[in-house]
């Protein structure tokens, strides 16, 4: 078995003998006569503590507090399992509470955005790598501007050195706003090919009305429009890769808040209200 | 904001600050220095600036240990008075003395993340990361056979029972007029022996820069220093073979005598490196300068010294890469050991090109047939001729024989493309790489940030450079084998540590010339414009030209986190890897 296989299958299971440890204990709590709410709900609060300290770790890359590749791991099972332990502290009903409820929210937003990043995290790695060129995020506007400026001056070059029109005025029509702006928030949510093989199929009808010279250009343009596409490509994922990141950090301070506020009201009406 | 000062010079810290114009008259006086025509030095660079500057005079006492087996050095001794003993008694350094390295406290790690100026490249007074030239480190272990003394230039560490260290073990004495620690000094490498004082001695040592200039406008010296660079090198070269392992130090002797030495390639292979990578895939290994021919009759057996050559088959209308070889493997064992048995001459499958600049050892095949063979027992000679490798690109042993590149060939997880890639590329010469499965990297730049946390607010790499597949070696120091970027270095700022290899640059030496940065063949060391602590740009007061520094990746040595790198990256995408060892990438990739 691989390493990342075996790691997971030990992760996996300490983090479902936990839980079923815990159910276990709630079960005996119960049974006892007890409140097994107050033991699940410090459990809980530490499980998020932990959670939430994955990002102060990451703070602190001179301290020597373990691998952030371990703290992942850490991270994720503690999540996992704190699902499991989360529905056996609400006895697996939806709370009732305004505070609770919006608590429960709070608390499967971050869950769901924290699966979600899980599974793209997994997936667009390798869809990225698929992508002939590695690009910078931070590079990708410097690098739009020079492939508009090369395609521009190209095209320009050509009506001066062939005297004809025709590529020039195919490119103002369909390329030109294509190099020139970034793509919309459609692209940027669901990324596919559909604007490069139809500019593609275009410009190959085109050609047909193109001279020698410019059908040379035209071919430099298709180069052109593919790599423009793969810069796109690259924006929209990275930028869905730095996003989900910023929302689920963003949920996990809310959530903190929540959680104490609920923890200090429950030991503070733990008489019951009279 | 700017703020003038004075740009760094050459020699603004010497070798040893003690060293006085007596010292230097009395150098100049004794041989080989009073033989030096000093107009063959110019003017800002005189023969008596760099006596004073790059050489340092050391007194020793009997058992002082001069320099220690296994560290890295970049400066050879001459003996003034006085006999030294060179023991080769492959010992670890840490049984010799050396020190685990003092990594930097949490607290001291804390105190540093509070301290990290806003602004990149500020300069504090801080100490220098200092290249570790001497042996003034004591370990703790029990096994250890050495101990400190204190003297007048600090601590001295000295061997402790002088015949326990050399029972058994070949050793020689050297003695005034004698020069030794050139092997290190000019391979850039490991010290091959262990010197200790043999009685009270004084030792001039030269550092690495000025042992260059020294070479460099003395032909007599340089010849006497490569005459005997060759005799050491291959003395320890033989010696270190498997193939010879058995023969005695006479046998050896008689092996040295029929050895030849060969060089293949440009030493300054940066051009033609960057043609390669511009140039056409495959079309690199025509242009490498050919060793041996496929197909051509066998002749005894190549060992190579330094550098890297390419094994290789013809496929197709181009040459398929079997593996690589660098410095202590050797090529063409099998083929003799069978032309041997067979009493026939026999055909390479294989056809060997230098990668750069190649230093080889040829043993020939009359050599071997009457002084190795007839040494080897009937179960070596099997051995060593079963260990035929490489017939149509599989490796046919599994064979864990030293010499056998098995290690360095292509297997299912390693594809060919990334064989033909790490070579092609020249990235076999990287020993800490740092490599990134673009598989798994989910491009956060927590490698990048943690980088620049701990050095200066400026990451030390850039998260790009060349890939094959999902595997992309970054930009990051890789810590080479062979580090051309040390050669030029006219202050000695860049080094290797002792006790790792690391290279590092030391910055309070660093004069920023930009020679290591124009010298690396992969652009992995940067210039960078520096500020004082209030963040003004550092500008040089004659030219307003801002000053530089040459910055890299470092390893995070002082760090006690290891690689920051490395420590930051959530989904094991990262690592720092030796590409000479292809079984520890393909170990990696098939995680």
């Amino acid at each position: 078995m691989h390493h990342f296989a075996r790691r997971r299958w030990i992760n996996a299971t300490i983090s479902v003998a936990l839980v079923a440890l815990v159910a276990l204990w709630v079960r005996f709590v119960e049974s006892s006569l007890g409140r097994s709410a107050y033991h699940t709900g410090w459990l809980l609060l530490a499980m998020l503590v932990a959670l939430a300290s994955y990002s102060l770790r990451k703070r602190l890359p001179v301290l020597p507090l373990g691998r952030s590749a371990i703290w992942l791991q850490a991270h994720l099972y503690i999540a996992f399992a704190s699902v499991g332990i989360f529905l056996l502290h609400i006895q697996f009903r939806w709370p009732n509470g305004i505070l609770e409820s919006i608590l429960a929210c709070v608390f499967a937003a971050t869950i769901i955005s924290g699966l979600v990043g899980l599974y793209w995290t997994r997936t667009i790695p390798k869809k990225l790598a698929k992508v002939g060129e590695e690009v910078l995020y931070e590079e990708i506007p410097r690098l739009r501007v020079i492939l508009r400026d090369r395609a521009q001056n190209m095209v320009l070059a050509t009506v001066r050195t062939s005297g004809e029109a025709t590529l020039g005025e195919y490119y103002e029509q369909r390329l030109r706003s294509y190099f020139a702006r970034p793509r919309g928030w459609r692209y940027r949510l669901r990324p596919s090919s559909d604007v490069r093989k139809a500019l593609m199929a275009d410009l190959t009808e085109a050609t047909r009305y193109f001279s020698d010279t410019e059908r040379k250009s035209a071919e430099q343009l298709f180069s052109l429009v593919r790599r423009r596409d793969d810069l796109d490509y690259h924006d929209a994922l990275q930028w869905r890769l730095k996003t989900w990141l910023f929302v689920h950090v963003a949920l996990t301070y809310p959530l903190l808040l929540l959680a104490l506020a609920h923890g200090w009201l429950a030991h503070l009406f733990a008489g019951g209200l009279s | 904001m700017e703020v003038a000062v004075k740009r760094p010079q050459r020699w603004d810290q010497p070798f040893s600050p003690e060293m006085r114009e007596v010292d230097v008259d009395h150098l100049l006086r004794m041989d080989p220095f009073s033989q030096i025509d000093a107009k063959l030095f110019p003017a800002g660079q005189s023969l008596r600036d760099l006596l004073r500057n790059d050489t340092r005079i050391i007194e020793y006492r009997p058992g002082d240990l001069v320099v220690r087996e296994g560290d890295y050095g970049s400066s050879a001794f001459l003996i003034l008075s006085g006999q030294v003993r060179v023991v080769l008694a492959g010992l670890s350094s840490e049984s010799l003395g050396r020190e685990p390295r003092q990594q930097s406290s949490w607290w001291n790690a804390l105190w540093q993340l509070a301290r990290n100026p806003r602004l990149p490249e500020v300069r504090r007074d801080k100490s220098p990361a200092v290249v570790s030239l001497d042996v003034g480190q004591q370990s703790e272990e029990e096994d250890c056979l050495t101990a400190v003394r204190n003297t007048l230039e600090g601590p001295r560490v000295f061997v402790q029972d002088v015949p326990l260290l050399i029972e058994g073990t070949e050793n020689d004495t050297l003695g005034p007029g004698q020069l030794f620690g050139e092997y290190a000094a000019l391979t850039r490498s490991q010290r091959p022996a262990t010197v200790l004082a043999e009685s009270d001695a004084v030792l001039v040592e030269i550092r690495w820069q000025g042992l260059r200039d020294l070479m460099r406008r003395t032909p007599a010296l340089r010849e006497h220093i490569e005459e005997l660079y060759r005799q050491n090198s291959l003395r320890v070269h033989l010696r270190e073979t498997p193939l010879l392992a058995s023969l005695t130090s006479k046998q050896l002797d008689a092996v040295a005598e029929a050895t030849l030495f060969e060089s293949h390639g440009e030493f300054d292979w940066q051009d033609e490196y960057e043609q390669a990578i511009k140039g056409r895939r495959g079309d690199a290994v025509g242009r490498e300068p050919l060793i041996v021919e496929e197909g051509q009759p066998s002749d005894g057996v190549l060992l190579v010294r330094s550098g890297f050559v390419r094994v290789s088959q013809r496929f197709g209308g181009g040459h398929r890469t079997i593996a690589y070889l660098g410095k202590g493997r050797a090529f063409g064992v099998a083929e003799s050991v069978e032309s041997y048995r067979s009493q026939q001459v026999v055909n390479q499958e294989l056809s060997l090109r230098a990668l750069g600049y190649v230093d080889l050892l040829r043993i020939p095949q009359e050599a071997l047939e009457t002084l190795v063979f007839p040494h080897l027992s009937q179960q070596e000679i099997d051995r060593w001729e079963a260990d035929r490798l490489y017939k149509f690109g599989h490796c046919k042993c599994d064979s864990k024989l030293p010499e056998s590149p098995c290690e360095s060939k292509t297997n299912d997880t390693l594809k060919q493309g990334t064989l033909e890639f790490l070579v092609e590329r020249r990235l076999i010469n990287g020993q800490k790489a740092m490599a990134i499965d673009l598989d798994r990297c989910t491009r956060c730049d927590d490698c990048v940030r943690a980088c620049a946390a701990t050095h200066d607010n400026n990451p030390r790499f850039v998260r790009q450079g060349p890939r094959s597949g999902p595997i992309q070696i970054t930009q990051a120091c890789m810590h080479c084998v062979d580090p051309v970027c040390m050669i030029g270095c006219p202050t000695g700022a860049i080094g290797r540590d002792a006790a790792t290899g690391v290279v590092r640059i030391n910055d309070q030496t660093c004069i920023g010339c930009a020679t290591c940065a124009n010298s690396c063949p992969y652009d992995n060391i940067r210039m960078v414009e520096i500020r004082d602590r209030r963040g003004s740009v550092m500008i040089d007061q004659s030219t307003r030209q801002p000053i530089e520094k040459a910055t890299k990746c470092d390893m995070c040595l002082d760090l006690p986190t290891g690689p920051a790198c490395l420590a930051a990256c959530p989904h094991d995408a990262l690592v720092r890897i030796d590409l000479g060892n292809l079984g520890e990438l393909s170990g990696w990739l098939d995680r």
